[in-house]
């Protein structure tokens, strides 16, 4: 198992071996921990895997979503603490954000710090944003915001949802078909490690109440930018936001839209190629 | 129709290391090698939302999805996609090729400007399903029924399932490469330790252009690999002399060692005419004067497979009014040591240069010292596609060290009995 | 006129025998046979630095169409260039073992004095084993008379005794000669150098021959037929050497005049005439046995090309047991009627231009034979009177020359007692007796209109038997 350590807490972290559903669930709030995990070394054999289940070329550059498998154990370390105030099955994943620096080359050490923002109203229930940072050395080159909902709950009038002000993926041109093979969640599960069974399987999705297995959201998001790697720039950020799932196999439409005249401002998203309907909505830019 | 001639100017290219087989690169496509590539030139000559006139590459070893794999590198890249692309294919001599192809297009007025690249991996190779297999799988794919489908699949047997990897081998005489090189090597009576000496020689010289700094600006780090993995420094004729033959038989004279390894890379070259390097302020390394490829008959007549740029080579001479001691540089690009010494051989040979060639004195002897004085495919590795745009990258950029007016030679053979060659000389 | 031993030994029991009892194994030479190339098999060429006959000889070998190989850095390889061959190229550092050539031919004229022989033994150091059966051995170099000075002619003089050497170690069935070839005598090399590749010199092994310059020259010739045109008389043509030789030279094209005693004439006329050649019957030692034979040149063919001297009797006794009758006899009719029939056929005019005179000496007549002083005195006067009248012939554009058989199998050699014969047969390079249509070959050599070049030359046809120089 990788090395997990506290930074606040002090304690050696448990737990991380645990399976996502069994832990949490005792606190009223997000426990004040950061996890750290240093000097992470990239594995090329991975990171091959991961740009190709997501569409990315292979280059010394690593995909703007790639540091977020590396910081997904600390994440999961991290809701399946005892002192978490939920179970992390229960949590559906409904945004995204990541600023990117500056590019990160295969070859470059990482140390990764995993916490939690405070647990916050959601129009639908209550939610909780991961704060994960890359730095290589003393500079912070990566930075993102990943919102979990938990349905439920006292929530009547408050919040709003993450992403709300990204334009949405029916409103944009379609530049592409994709075509999604039912052993899509599989295959990304076995790369980023996020093997939850509403992925991996539509038996073990059905158990919990999906018709079929579901793209994980963050393979949707990587197979977006996969989709613009080439014109992506050093530094940007990208934010996202997942609507409803995409059942697999089957297939969805990618759309997108350069903002004229912006430096660099793309909208994009992910909808139901006969509905319409979003299933990821999203912007990438500068700044 | 425009029917002037305009020089060619090259600007310069880029390579990223050449990698051994199932190295560094093993899990990198083609694909993922060429658009490193051509990103880093576009990096390197600040091409991003460029429209270029072409891009032209290829590989050896591609997948039969990849039939348009150069576009897709394009629109992998920051460069506008409204830059066309094709591939080119002409085994090892591909490269060059594709070099030779932008030329003519920007000689001709057809384009301003265009990247000539190529790449190759052994790692990545595509594996066939065994012609038995094909054969089954396209009669249930063509079987209406499901009772026809089963009928064709019962048909199929446990060897046939056995898939086909590519073999380096000419379809015409079942011979490797290196098996056909070490023909020619006793053909011309190449010793071992002649091979040897250049095996070292290149190393040595290829040592020296990265301690030198020659390289840094021509080679790309790319997946943690940033010198070529076959490079050895310390090379030397008493280490290789322990190798065992792996061509020609026991008494074989050819070893892992003076033959180019199996490798994987990619490398991209920037061409241009004059107008459009003074319009985008890049100052011009060197010209590409005029190429000539050719082809032996290794099939019927018995000539050495990899002796074609023997063929060209003379005829790019005459038509320029060269002898082939005219040059400051050679680059002969080395699948193996010995097929480079046959060609040398051949050229000082009064027979093969009255016989072959139709000449009346032997084409001549060249100066060792100019020959491939910053290292060759044997120490660089030779992924069968990237060695062309390696060799024009590297002799522009000698050219434009050495003086105005210098003039380099660049001869490839390639399988099938193919040679391409060419002359450069610098701004 | 069969060879019992040599059957014998080439069985495959005998093969067993013979090595275990030591006895040496001849091998069957290969002997030509109308339609065989020149030379069936690889050639390698070679020249010491500065040589002067490595072109001449590349031209040959490129009219023979032989596939021929040179080493890259050999002088040979330019002019193997010159004349058209596309020349495979030899290494011995990388060459295959099991790499055979059927000849072996260099150029040693450029040697100029004794250090120099190291070229020699360079090219020949790792080739020498390399000779297939029945293979040859060429050296070419500058007769020490034309040699620019002492050291140049020493040098080349130390030629003879590293190819009879040559001639001694190399085995199944493979010869070694010395062609010295003149200054401006390259041109004359082709016949010499055609004869001795092919197996038509099977039992030549071990000679010297000197090829001077001539005016004739050999352009245009059909090497098929290079007597075609020409008539050719042969004394003794009825039997045994003669009548091989009748047949060769029919077989090159020549009209044969086959002469014979009267009591032979039936058994001539069957062998001329299924030549198609026309018969003379006389004795040759009669008195006017020249007037005659002139005569019937000039009337029926206009004069003659070729006069072959192969008449010749033995009458064996030691000397002091010897008969007047077979003194003279012997003396008669080997030298003396040789040398009258030359002068009449010469005051008349009868040899035309480019004719040419080969009379057959023999082995006995070089080195002498117990019981044979009358026949070696003959056969040594043939030799004698090849090398006197040369000069006088040459004027005239013809030549003369001598081939010396050694042991020849024939109904002579087959009535010999067999210790004698065995001796015979077996003291020689080749071990085993020649046929009698290796002396005809040698005859044919000479007597080519492109041997021009040739002129007052012994060539013995013997297996370079041990007797003798």
């Amino acid at each position: 198992m990788l090395p997990l350590f506290a930074r606040a807490g002090a304690a050696m972290v448990p737990g991380a071996s645990k399976l996502p559903f069994v832990g949490g669930g005792g606190g009223r709030d997000v426990p004040d921990l950061a996890l750290h995990l240093s000097d992470v070394a990239i594995d090329p054999d991975r990171l091959s895997a991961y740009n190709r289940v997501c569409g990315f070329d292979l280059r010394d550059e690593i995909p703007v979503t790639y540091p977020h498998i590396l910081a997904f154990p600390l994440q999961l370390a991290l809701m399946t603490d005892p002192s978490f105030p939920f179970g992390a099955i229960g949590l559906v994943h409904i945004a995204n954000r990541i600023a990117q620096h500056r590019s990160i080359r295969s070859s470059e050490r990482l140390d990764i710090v995993v916490r939690a923002t405070p647990v916050e109203p959601h129009p639908r229930g209550k939610q909780f944003s991961l704060i994960s940072e890359v730095r290589v050395g003393d500079e912070l080159v990566w930075e993102e915001v990943s919102t979990n909902l938990k349905r439920g709950g006292s929530s009547e009038n408050g919040g709003k949802p993450p992403g709300a002000e990204l334009p949405k993926a029916e409103d944009l041109p379609a530049t592409a078909t994709w075509s999604l093979g039912g052993d899509l969640g599989r295959r990304y599960g076995s790369v980023s490690g996020d093997l939850n069974p509403i992925h991996v399987h539509p038996l073990t999705a059905r158990l919990f109440g999906f018709k079929s297995a579901i793209a994980h959201g963050m393979w949707t998001k990587a197979r977006c930018l996969g989709a613009l790697q080439a014109r992506l720039p050093e530094a940007f950020t990208v934010e996202v936001a997942f609507k409803k799932p995409i059942f697999l196999p089957g297939k969805v439409e990618f759309c997108e839209a350069a903002v004229p005249a912006a430096a660099f401002d793309i909208q994009f998203g992910v909808r139901d190629p006969r509905k319409g309907s979003s299933h990821l909505d999203g912007r990438a830019f500068s700044g | 129709m425009n029917t002037s001639v305009r020089r060619v100017a090259v600007l310069g290219g880029i390579r990223i290391p050449f990698a051994r087989q199932n190295g560094p690169y093993a899990r990198a496509s083609n694909q993922d090698m060429m658009t490193a590539t051509l990103e880093a030139l576009i990096g390197k000559f600040s091409l991003q939302g460029e429209i270029l006139g072409e891009v032209s590459a290829g590989g050896v070893l591609k997948h039969s999805r990849d039939f348009n794999l150069t576009r897709e590198c394009v629109l992998g890249t920051r460069l506008d996609p409204h830059t066309p692309a094709y591939d080119v294919q002409q085994a090892c001599g591909t490269g060059l090729e594709a070099a030779i192809l932008v030329a003519n297009k920007i000689a001709l007025g057809q384009i301003d400007s265009g990247i000539a690249g190529g790449f190759d991996t052994t790692s990545d190779a595509p594996i066939a399903v065994n012609e038995d297999l094909r054969q089954v799988l396209l009669e249930i794919n063509r079987a209406k029924s499901p009772a026809a489908r089963l009928k064709a699949l019962a048909g199929l047997r446990p060897q046939q399932i056995v898939p086909q990897i590519p073999r380096n081998s000419e379809p015409r005489t079942g011979l490797s490469m290196g098996e056909h090189a070490a023909i020619m090597a006793k053909e011309w009576g190449v010793t071992r330790e002649e091979q040897d000496e250049l095996t070292v020689a290149s190393h040595r010289n290829l040592a020296a252009a990265y301690d030198t700094g020659f390289l840094d600006d021509l080679v790309t780090p790319f997946l943690g690999l940033e010198r070529d993995q076959n490079l050895r420094p310390d090379s030397s004729v008493e280490k290789l002399a322990k190798l065992r033959p792996v061509f020609g038989g026991e008494n074989g004279t050819m070893t892992a060692g003076n033959s180019t390894p199996l490798s994987d890379g990619a490398s991209a070259v920037l061409l241009a005419g004059e107008d459009w390097a003074t319009a985008h302020n890049l100052p011009v390394q060197a010209y590409i004067t005029d190429a000539q490829t050719a082809a032996v008959d290794h099939v019927h007549a018995r000539e050495g497979l990899l002796m074609a740029p023997t063929y060209a080579v003379p005829k790019l001479l005459e038509r320029n009014g060269l002898t082939l001691s005219d040059f400051d540089f050679y680059e002969i690009h080395e699948a193996f040591a010995s097929q480079v010494l046959c060609t040398l051989k051949a050229w000082e040979d009064p027979v093969y240069c009255k016989e072959k060639l139709g000449l009346e004195a032997p084409l001549g002897s060249i100066d060792r010292d100019k020959l491939n004085t910053h290292g060759g495919s044997l120490a660089a590795g030779h992924p069968f596609g990237a060695t062309g745009g390696r060799i024009v990258a590297g002799l522009a950029k000698m050219l434009k060290e050495k003086r105005s007016g210098s003039r380099g030679l660049i001869s490839i053979c390639a399988a099938g009995g193919l040679g391409v060659t060419a002359i450069m000389e610098a701004a | 006129m069969s060879d019992r031993y040599q059957q014998l030994v080439n069985t495959p029991i005998g093969k067993i025998v013979s090595k275990q009892i030591g006895l040496p194994a001849p091998v069957k030479l290969e002997r030509y046979e109308r339609g065989q190339p020149v030379i069936d098999g690889p050639v390698l060429l070679g020249a010491a630095p500065g040589g002067r006959l490595a072109g001449a000889a590349a031209q040959v070998l490129a009219a023979v169409e032989a596939e021929v190989h040179t080493a890259l850095e050999d002088d040979a390889r330019s002019a193997a260039a010159d004349a058209g061959l596309d020349a495979q190229v030899w290494s011995a550092e990388t060459a295959d073992e099991e790499q055979r050539f059927k000849a072996l031919v260099f150029d040693a004229s450029g040697i100029a004095d004794s250090t120099e022989l190291h070229h020699a033994y360079a090219f020949f150091h790792p080739t020498i084993r390399r000779v297939k059966a029945s293979g040859r051995v060429i050296v070419l170099g500058t007769p020490p008379d034309d040699a620019s000075g002492p050291r140049q002619a020493t040098a080349q003089r130390a030629l003879e005794g590293f190819v009879r050497s040559i001639g001694k170690e190399v085995r199944k069935g493979a010869t070694a000669q010395l062609v010295y070839v003149g200054q401006q005598a390259e041109d004359q090399l082709e016949s010499t150098l055609r004869f001795y590749l092919s197996p038509k010199s099977a039992y030549v092994s071990g000679q010297v021959v000197r090829i001077g310059a001539s005016a004739l020259s050999a352009d245009g010739i059909d090497w098929e037929h290079p007597q075609a045109g020409r008539s050719a008389l042969v004394t003794g043509a009825s039997r045994g050497i003669g009548r091989a030789i009748a047949q060769v030279l029919a077989r090159d094209g020549a009209h044969v005049i086959g002469l014979d005693v009267p009591a032979l004439q039936s058994e001539l006329e069957a062998t001329i005439g299924e030549l198609g050649g026309s018969t003379l019957v006389l004795d040759i030692t009669d008195d006017d046995a020249p007037q005659r034979i002139a005569e019937h040149l000039l009337e029926h063919h206009g004069g003659v090309d070729v006069v072959v001297h192969n008449a010749g009797v033995t009458r064996d006794k030691t000397l002091g047991r010897m008969s007047d009758e077979q003194w003279d006899m012997v003396i008669a009719i080997n030298l003396s009627a040789q040398e009258r029939i030359n002068e009449e056929l010469l005051a008349r005019q009868a040899l035309r231009e480019n004719g040419r005179i080969v009379c057959v000496s023999s082995m006995s007549g070089v080195a002498g034979n117990a019981g044979q002083t009358n026949y070696a005195a003959s056969k040594a006067g043939v030799i004698g009177m090849v090398h006197s009248m040369a000069p006088e012939i040459g004027k005239s554009r013809a030549t003369i020359n001598a081939v010396a058989p050694g042991f020849i199998e024939t109904q002579m050699t087959a009535a010999m007692p067999i210790a004698t014969r065995e001796a015979g047969r077996r003291m020689n390079s080749l071990a085993q007796g020649g046929l009698p249509v290796d002396v005809a070959e040698a005859i044919a050599w000479y007597a080519s209109p492109a041997s021009g070049g040739l002129n007052g030359t012994v060539v013995r046809v013997c297996g370079q038997s041990l007797v003798g120089a």
